[in-house]
């Protein structure tokens, strides 16, 4: 090739010039074929410095630009953005780290040299073979699917729906409100009145750009980011099909609850044993009764009910099961009441003042093992329970189990429509658990709420509004998306069809064209990570920014 | 409503990443922070739960596009002075403490760190090294730019006048005595709290014998001991050297005079628990918890792998620490009533989270509420958690209440989507 190299090499002030012998590795480098030029400077980065590279690349005409200076997390960016000023591709530039890898780290002065001379002539190498990049934009839609009509698809539906927007609400049941509706009354942190989500369920019927489908379920997604077709299944009177284009997903299926019939030591189904939803029913109808029509006069809540099974604690029962106590206490004189627990889970900054006003009140606490055995006796309930390897036991007239909640049924169905992953418990796993909690690795597909995992009514709204968010941030009415500029591409000629790409590719970024019988990248959705460059037998895939040529020359004039 | 300008109070993870997604909807955002560098707490830690992921490489990147986004103005060592106005039109007032040094012109090459005179206590790694008048408060801080203790630098306070060490070795011509202490004035249409948490202290609770026994440590100092970028480089040196046979670490330090549990402690106690386990094997460590408060889908996974580690998880009604014969103990009572004792080596106090030390000062300033604990207060009440009672100002982070990483990162995300919704 007849290359116009440009060589740029940063004194960094004494950082590079005192410990590197400059004019040494200027004279190297100036011998190498393709290299029109090399010069230094005191400190690229400063504004005299960028002024000089950007004259410097229209003066000398240059083919592909080289800096020798600090680390790319440093300066990458700066000089990248100086390539665009100019109006050169920033894709046929290379940054090499003279500073920290060579400068820094090496005291005797010619070994840094010489380390600094084969590291400029890998990058040179490989910057001869870069061919440059060019940034698409895509068109997008800023409509938005909510799966889901419980509290988070209600709040993420209302903190989406603008005159610019619209949002798809798919239900599967008959009417919205989800789980929350089943409850008796919210916890006081939570302002305590069920009202505020029947509030919720009319601002969205009565909001135009919400269009809501209940007894209704997803039936096809396609797409990407920007760009998702999907159609919407209706079962009952209205049944049929809508089909629709919308930008990005919102799931938010919820959850279930265990069934505590799966381990008979909880003894349900014995008279007297109710669930957590049950009691809630039983309160709602203002009638916590016995079978036999009584008020009870003893009562044990047990947690933890299925946390041993499920592997993990679902954080809210304990808050529950202390509203149940306080129920208890205030509406039945003389209700004795115990709550079996393994470890109180208070995290809210609340949480424990409610726990101590329901001692105050006569609520007994025990501290049990999980393991715990529910019988019964004569009339009543005889619950033994271990704790500081001693066993006991106690009798009462009712038992209340707060079940571990678990992912809807639905959801490995859905997962496998949506392209996402599961987590080892079954519920959707995000995409980084500390860093981006209601991502998925579909760009544009997020997750709310308990469909991610157990969490309360506060949480999962505010994940709602999280999902609203990003949304927001980046599907903007009328903007184009830009998508990720190094991806993957797959060449047909190669390619045998063996789908190993398929499996490895996170992102779902690939498909398979039967027809021709080959792989092919969705340059929208692939995010250049290179999995499958890795992973081909054929050598078919290439990463644009990264291709084997590329990697080759440079490691072999690194290694020369 | 129009996109306006946003102003965020406080560059820690959330107050970073609300800054991040605003900026990438193109809104101007103004990020204030009280230090000379951004980050907050969690770039202080070594490795974070559940993954033991590093966390410097989780922040660092986000640090690197907080500096470069050209729709975030940064103003360091910035407090709030005052709000006034309402939702769509708050004027606010800043003040900047100057820096001494350039932004623009400094490298971060730390030439002018060695002949500076004064030694002081670096309290960024909880007093466990020294620093000096000009400095970054630890290895990898970002910006890598030096700042100038005014307090105590000798020219700046008066005591030596025509000191220049700094500037001398300065080949940026980055340092600038003459620098002045500013204040600005900005609109915003909304405005972000995310101002994080303090820690209880931990001396006035002496049955724990912090201060009093050398190897008593606290959660942070931990973390900062056993960080690579830390004092020690990662290494276990301990105040008093001696044998590491048997290190307990106390859960719930503060919760009772808090009346909160902070639900963080119990997993960085057993984030602490497989740091150790993996650095000195033999070593037995204890656990002591009142409750354990593991609530995240796979936080009881990794409670188990710590037990599997051979750590011992011990639930005690009371606890005290003290020393027998140059060695620590630790006395408990367990629920059957019964005292038992541990020799220890080493003890480490898991604190409760409690609110940022000026919280009160800025909810003033910012006309809004605390709670009974001296958090901000949302409207929880009003299921609309990141709100407060003043339209258009939100709380983040553990600025509302003690929180873990994500579901900081969530309310960073929640209070971007209201406040975008309200733009349209």
């Amino acid at each position: 090739m007849n290359g116009q190299i440009g060589v740029y090499i940063c004194e960094c002030g004494p950082n590079i010039k005192d410990r590197i012998d400059i004019d040494k590795v200027i004279e190297d480098i100036s011998s190498l074929g393709d290299v029109k030029t090399v010069k230094r400077f005191p400190l690229l980065c400063s504004n005299d410095g960028k002024k000089f590279l950007e004259e410097e690349i229209k003066k000398e005409d240059l083919s592909h630009l080289v800096v020798a200076a600090c680390s790319p997390r440093e300066h990458e960016k700066t000089f990248m953005d100086v390539c665009e000023q100019a109006d050169f591709n920033p894709y046929l530039f290379q940054l090499i780290n003279i500073r920290e890898h060579c400068a820094w780290m090496i005291s005797d002065k010619n070994e840094a040299t010489a380390k600094a001379i084969k590291y400029i002539r890998a990058g040179i190498r490989r910057v001869a073979l870069h061919r440059p990049l060019e940034k698409k934009e895509i068109e997008s839609i800023p409509d938005v699917l909510v799966i889901g009509g419980g509290v988070s698809g209600l709040e993420a539906s209302l903190s989406l729906a603008g005159k610019d927007r619209r949002v798809y609400l798919v239900e599967k049941t008959g009417s919205l409100g989800g789980m929350a509706k089943k409850l008796s009354q919210l916890l006081p942190n939570q302002g305590s009145n069920l009202s505020l989500i029947d509030e919720k369920v009319e601002q969205v019927h009565n909001n135009e750009n919400i269009l809501v489908s209940t007894s209704s379920t997803v039936g096809d997604v396609r797409g990407f980011l920007g760009n998702f077709e999907i159609v919407i299944h209706t079962d009952g009177e209205t049944s049929g099909f809508r089909k629709a284009q919308v930008g990005a997903i919102v799931v938010a299926t919820g959850f279930d609850v265990f069934d505590p019939e799966e381990n008979s030591q909880y003894g349900y189904g014995i008279d007297n044993v109710f669930t957590a939803q049950e009691f809630e029913e039983q309160i709602k109808s203002g009638n916590v009764l016995l079978k036999s029509g009584k008020p009870p006069e003893s009562v044990a809540i047990i947690h933890c009910v299925g946390r041993k099974e499920r592997g993990y604690c679902s954080k809210v029962c304990c808050c529950y099961s202390i509203k149940f106590a306080h129920y208890l206490k205030d509406n039945l004189s003389n209700v004795n009441v115990s709550e079996l627990y393994v470890d109180l889970c208070l995290p809210h900054k609340s949480d424990q003042e409610y726990f101590e006003e329901a001692k105050k009140k006569g609520v007994h606490f025990v501290r049990s093992e999980e393991e715990i055995n529910v019988n019964q006796k004569g009339d009543q309930i005889e619950v033994e329970y271990h704790s500081e390897g001693k066993t006991d036991s106690i009798v009462v007239d009712m038992v209340v189990l707060a079940p571990a909640m678990i992912p809807s049924g639905d959801t490995p169905e859905l997962a496998h429509l949506l392209n996402i992953p599961l987590d080892k418990s079954g519920f959707f796993k995000e995409i980084h658990e500390v860093l981006d909690p209601i991502s998925t690795p579909i760009e544009g597909i997020y997750i709310a709420g308990c469909a991610t995992g157990p969490k309360n009514i506060p949480e999962s709204i505010v994940q709602s509004q999280a999902a609203s968010g990003k949304i927001l941030s980046s599907l903007i009415p009328g903007e184009k998306i830009v998508p990720e500029v190094k991806v993957s591409e797959i060449r047909e000629e190669f390619c045998t069809g063996c789908q190993t790409c398929l499996s490895v590719c996170f992102y779902g970024a690939i498909r398979f064209d039967s027809f021709k019988g080959i792989s092919v990248v969705n340059e929208a959705i692939c995010r250049g990570c290179g999995s499958c460059v890795g992973s081909c037998p054929s050598g078919a895939i290439r990463s644009k920014h990264f291709t084997y040529p590329q990697l080759y020359r440079e490691i072999l004039e690194a290694l020369r | 409503m129009k996109k306006q300008n946003v102003l965020v109070v406080g560059a820690g993870l959330a107050g970073m990443k609300a800054a991040l997604l605003l900026a990438n909807a193109g809104v101007t955002v103004y990020l204030l922070e009280k230090e000379s560098l951004i980050g907050g707490q969690t770039i202080k830690f070594e490795e974070v739960y559940p993954n033991m992921e590093c966390a410097t490489c989780m922040v660092s990147p986000i640090q690197q596009d907080v500096l470069q986004n050209k729709n975030i103005e940064l103003f360091l060592l910035s407090e709030l002075e005052s709000v006034e106005g309402e939702t769509g039109r708050f004027k606010v007032k800043i003040s900047k403490k100057a820096r001494y040094v350039s932004l623009v012109n400094c490298i971060g090459c730390d030439a002018c760190y060695e002949p500076c005179p004064v030694n002081l206590d670096n309290e960024f790694e909880e007093n466990l090294s020294k620093k000096k008048a000009i400095s970054v408060p630890c290895a990898g801080a970002l910006p890598n730019v030096p700042n100038i203790d005014p307090e105590n630098c000798l020219r700046l306070n008066g005591k030596k006048k025509e000191c220049k060490a700094c500037q001398e070795a300065c080949v940026f011509d980055a340092i600038d005595f003459t620098e002045k202490d500013e204040t600005l004035d900005l609109e915003v249409g909304a405005i972000l709290v995310a101002t994080g948490f303090d820690l209880f202290d931990i001396e006035t609770l002496p049955q724990f014998g912090y201060g009093k026994f050398p190897n008593v440590y606290s959660a942070m100092e931990f973390e900062r001991l056993y960080a690579q970028n830390g004092p020690t480089e990662g290494e276990l040196i301990l105040r008093k050297d001696g044998d590491l046979k048997s290190i307990g670490i106390i859960h719930c330090v503060g919760r009772k005079e808090q009346g909160y549990c902070s639900g963080v402690c119990c997993m960085y106690s057993a984030k602490f628990a497989h740091f150790l386990k993996h650095k000195i094997h033999e070593a037995k460590i204890y656990e002591f918890y009142t409750d354990l408060c593991i609530p995240g889908k796979s936080h009881q996974s990794f409670y188990e792998e710590t037990r599997q580690k051979g750590v011992d998880f011990i639930h005690n009604e009371t606890i005290r620490v003290e020393s027998q014969k140059d060695r620590l103990q630790i006395t408990y009572r367990d629920g059957n009533g019964s005292d038992s004792v541990v020799p220890m080596d080493m003890v480490i106090l898991s604190p409760a989270m409690i609110p940022g030390k000026g919280t009160e000062q800025l909810a003033k300033t910012l006309g809004i509420n605390l709670d009974k604990h001296g958090f901000f207060n949302t409207q929880n009440e009003r299921l609309s958690p990141v709100s407060t009672e003043r339209e258009g100002i939100f709380v983040i982070g553990c600025a509302e209440g003690p929180k873990d990483i994500p579901d900081s990162v969530l309310q960073a995300e929640a209070a971007v989507g209201k406040i975008l919704a309200s733009f349209r």
